[in-house]
């Protein structure tokens, strides 16, 4: 098979729409093909229970922890605060401390040893992503070796059992005090399940090493709480209780260039529960961007050029907001903004800010 | 996913029946060659028959499946597709059929030809957008990135596909009833693209 970009001079073909495909002639095969599929062997045989969506593999990295909101009250005088996030999915679930960004001791912390962190020289985290209540994964290497180490609703734990022991049998052992099943995909590939605790099992899986170093990377693994957890982030994460003064930074600079900071009567609230400095900074300038397109488009449909005006003076400064010149090396939402404020500069309303910056209506 | 009648079976014939004819047509938009579409389509339901307590509800279930047909599509024109002899009957049968098509199409040859000026990234965006019909909370869902990074690269992308066509094409009705769109509450991955 050939793909349509690499060889362009193929005739176009018809892309046909779902409906389309739907009317073809293909009754026989469809049925067939269903057939051929559901006599293949399962590796999952249990009838269907919910379980954690299968998505793709990250690149890089997010940890949402805690949820947070941060309120920028009174025109160009920023001032957050914190509160929950009811709408982020997840916060404030049991077993969850929902620290608060800005107010770490807002509650007492619920120890809730259900993740694990690796302590051991030479290795450092590639990789961390959580998605409550899915379960979250972490990942270390150390040269050409890696440990990933997941968890995972304990629910899910016959599951994931039935589907590792496609690879044979597993090997009874025990990991942090609890009784786990060891595989081997390979001679140097191994993988570790541990009956769920405090709700969540644990998989941990290490490439690169032979049986011995894996079991023994095992034994230093660290169960940790979710202050444990985040103190065991690298520094460039954004931690729960850095988070505020992080936004708070982000706002001053901004403010450098564009002030006030919001257009009169604006919905001046800031959301972020984000522990990865791009995306907490696509929150923070999204938001300010967002007010002042809104306020250029409702400024433009009524005529009102003095309002326009001031929408532009706010927004073309965008090219000097020091996290947009940050974020710029890393995708394309400095770019987006910065198209938007050229449009917003030529007189124009840009067309699908809405959607390219995901502001809210 | 969720037991819709009492089995294992009788959830993948629902799934089968529900997402057929998107995953092929997913196929389809996207190969030169009908009768390859049967692959894509024969080992994206194989995931979905192996993995089936895996596949997420509702909504979500659309997405997913497009995600597994984007990864074996790319294995597929790697050369690492197609150890299995399924959907042979199909194959056929696509290799027949399509050729003589004149149904329903998502966009227009010149449409199709201007998105081949852009660079592929932008392509597989507005593909998704033009031909599925997904919003980007669903593109992010397929490709495996955040809306952070895909609402200004669909932004861009349309932008600059209108600078090429001084029109903005629009999302097809494909299937309405049944692309549905991921509920606005859904738990975001947050990730940077490089």
């Amino acid at each position: 098979m050939t793909s349509s970009h690499e060889q362009p001079e193929q005739p176009e073909r018809l892309k046909l729409s779902d409906r389309a495909v739907a009317s073809l002639p293909l009754s026989s095969g469809r049925a067939e093909l269903l057939e051929e599929i559901m006599s293949t062997p399962v590796l999952d045989h249990r009838d269907p229970t919910p379980a954690p969506s299968a998505r793709p593999r990250a690149q890089r990295w997010l940890v949402p922890a805690a949820a947070a909101a941060v309120v920028v009250g009174l025109v160009g005088v920023p001032v957050w605060l914190a509160t929950d996030d009811p709408s982020r999915e997840g916060a404030g679930d049991a077993g969850r401390p929902s620290g608060v960004a800005g107010d770490p001791s807002s509650g007492p912390e619920q120890v809730s040893g259900y993740r694990a962190v690796l302590d051991a020289p030479g290795w450092t985290v590639t990789y961390v992503q959580e998605e409550p209540p899915y379960g979250g994964e972490m990942s270390y290497s150390n040269g050409e070796q890696s440990l990933d180490i997941h968890w995972r609703p304990g629910k899910t734990y016959d599951t994931y059992v039935e589907d590792r022991s496609d690879n044979g049998p597993g090997e009874e052992i025990e990991v942090l005090g609890k009784p786990g099943m060891v595989w081997a995909y390979s001679a140097n590939d191994h993988t570790m399940i541990r009956e769920p605790d405090l709700g969540h099992l644990l998989e941990v899986r290490g490439s690169g090493m032979d049986r011995a170093a894996y079991l023994d990377l095992l034994g230093q693994l660290r169960l940790v709480d979710d202050a444990g957890f985040q103190a065991a982030l690298p520094e460039e994460f954004v931690t729960d209780a850095e988070r505020g003064a992080e936004i708070q930074a982000i706002l001053d600079g901004i403010a450098e260039t564009t002030y006030p900071l919001f257009p009169p009567g604006a919905d001046t609230v800031v959301t972020s529960s984000e522990p990865d400095r791009y995306h907490l900074g696509a929150d923070v300038s999204g938001a300010v961007a967002c007010a002042w397109l809104a306020e250029f488009t409702a400024a433009h449909a009524a005529g009102n050029e003095r309002r326009m005006d001031n929408a532009s003076d706010a927004l073309i400064p965008s090219r000097e907001w020091p996290i947009l010149l940050e974020m710029d090396e890393q995708g394309d939402w400095s770019e987006v903004i910065w198209e938007y404020a050229d449009e917003v500069a030529a007189g124009r309303v840009p067309e699908g800010f809405e959607s390219g910056l995901g502001c809210r209506s | 996913m969720s037991d819709i009648s009492g089995g294992r079976d009788e959830a993948f014939r629902a799934l089968y029946a529900a997402h057929f004819d998107a995953v092929l047509g997913f196929a389809l938009r996207r190969v030169d060659r009908p009768e390859d579409a049967a692959d894509v389509a024969s080992d994206t339901f194989l995931v979905a028959w192996r993995r089936l307590a895996h596949v997420p509800d509702g909504d979500e279930t659309r997405p997913w499946l497009y995600g597994v047909a984007r990864r074996v599509l790319a294995n597929h024109r790697r050369g690492e597709g197609r150890r299995h002899a399924l959907g042979s009957r199909l194959r056929r049968e696509l290799a027949v059929a399509v050729p003589d098509a004149s149904g329903e199409v998502v966009q227009r040859a010149d449409v199709t030809a201007a998105m081949r000026r852009l660079s592929a990234r932008d392509q597989e965006v507005l593909e998704l957008h033009l031909w599925e019909g997904l919003e980007p909370r669903e593109i992010a869902d397929v490709i495996g990135a955040t809306t952070v990074v895909v609402r200004p690269r669909l932004s861009r992308a349309r932008a600059r596909l209108r600078d090429l066509l001084g029109e903005d094409p629009e999302p097809p009705r494909n299937d309405p009833g049944r692309t549905g769109h991921l509920p606005s509450d859904h738990p975001e991955l947050t990730r940077k693209e490089r």
